[in-house]
């Protein structure tokens, strides 16, 4: 069964439409990434699916139930935010105390490991954390929770980098040890990209592709080299980026070489580099073939 | 750990050929079992659909096979299969990069077997 599935999904605030028409799948089990722009909707549309917002039309349903005031959903879903509120009532450690009460799976033994791993204080309360602490809190409990939809949107604003590669290595081992479905939401896809097994790439509230992480890895090629040279091998390639420079043009295209291809580039000069899942995203996303340097070119 | 390989490559590619080296260099055995997937997610901080997709790259070329609920083994000819696959491919490749370098370098045919006689004969490997 998919975990997720969305018909056409709408989600309009306003004149806006965060969520313009999205329609898509997110298998169970497994790890999605949502990859997208800042404003491409994908805060909206893991609210819609958490059941926090109602759609404005088509529907999103989590294992064929809508989210939206569903206690059964609730109790096996997990949102996790930097909106994550914690009452101030409470200290870090009678807050993953009380937290079995509302996941009854919630392992209060690692929630405790973790704290202690990451100096959280016990005794401190969540207003009193830096933003990058308050994040690792907030990761804490959605990886102890063990709930059966565990949706992490962009959980590691303002964590350093060791702190992010602790996350996502006890997230992966959380989630080998307990299965569950896990969809994250991040800009940072160079470095998920070990993680993920699933990318959803939205744009404009709509669906742009969905592909495995390995997929994604071999989708398109660089070509750089001669103008000329550059054109023969494309041929009539899919060109998704394109960048000019004095000695010549570096161009992003769909697809891989074949071998007699590759050995034709190697004759032609033309040099061959892939192209990572995150600037791939970058590419199919993007609004002017020519990237930033177009708005920086002096006339 | 990190797995070595070019940014080319697939991950779970990459996964399969790490695996074919230690099959190669005797450090894993035939009939030995293999690692699992979750292992191998954890060695190399990877997804384990990812790792899974390695071994079962191995597993459709022969090289490894399944023994139902205990996991992958080494085959029995695994090391012949290896050096073929490789000797045939990567191997093919990588001769034919050095040729066409050295006609990049307007180094001459003699010269070039003259350099490989020299770099073979003077113990290079072992």
């Amino acid at each position: 069964m998919n975990a997720v599935e969305s018909t056409g999904l709408v989600k309009a605030f306003g004149k806006k439409r965060a969520v313009d028409g999205l329609t898509v799948q997110i298998c169970e089990n497994r790890i999605t990434g949502l990859i997208g722009r800042n404003g491409a909707g994908k805060t909206t549309f893991l609210k819609l699916i958490a059941g926090y917002l109602k759609p404005t039309r088509g529907s999103v349903d989590v294992f064929g139930k809508n989210p939206f005031d569903n206690l059964d959903v609730s109790n096996n879903l997990i949102f996790v935010d930097d909106g994550m509120a914690f009452s101030q009532s409470f200290t870090l450690g009678e807050i993953i105390a009380e937290m079995p009460r509302f996941y009854r799976n919630f392992d209060l033994e690692l929630a405790t490991k973790l704290l202690d791993y990451y100096s959280l204080d016990k005794k401190q309360r969540t207003a009193k954390l830096s933003k990058g602490m308050r994040s690792s809190f907030n990761a804490i409990i959605g990886i102890s929770a063990r709930a059966a939809v565990t949706i992490f949107d962009e959980p590691t604003t303002g964590m350093e980098t060791a702190a992010r590669k602790d996350f996502y290595r006890a997230l992966l081992k959380e989630y080998i040890a307990f299965p569950r479905t896990v969809i994250l939401s991040s800009h940072l896809l160079g470095e998920l990209s070990g993680l993920l097994e699933d990318i959803v790439l939205i744009d404009s509230g709509r669906l742009v592709t969905v592909m495995s992480a390995d997929e994604a890895a071999t989708y398109a090629i660089g070509l750089r080299g001669g103008e000329k040279q550059v054109g023969e091998l494309a041929g009539e390639r899919q060109v998704l980026y394109r960048e000019d420079f004095a000695a010549g043009v570096y161009l992003v295209v769909k697809g891989g070489l074949a071998p007699e291809e590759a050995a034709r580039a190697q004759k032609l000069g033309v040099e061959v580099t892939p192209v990572e899942a995150d600037d791939l995203c970058i590419y199919l996303t993007q609004k002017d073939k020519g990237g930033i340097d177009s708005a920086l070119r002096r006339e | 750990m990190k797995i070595s390989g070019d940014a080319m490559t697939p991950i779970y590619m990459r996964i399969a050929q790490m695996l074919e080296d230690l099959i190669l260099d005797g450090s894993l055995k035939e009939d030995e079992r293999v690692y699992s997937q979750y292992q191998l997610a954890e060695m190399f901080n990877i997804n384990p659909a990812t790792a899974a997709k390695g071994l079962n790259l191995l597993a459709d070329e022969g090289t490894v096979y399944k023994k139902r609920g205990l996991g992958m083994f080494v085959s029995a000819d695994a090391r012949e299969r290896i050096l073929k696959k490789r000797r045939d491919g990567a191997f093919k490749e990588m001769a034919r990069q050095l040729v066409l370098e050295a006609k990049r370098l307007q180094i001459d045919k003699e010269k070039l077997i003259d350099e490989i006689r020299h770099i073979y004969e003077s113990g290079a490997g072992e």
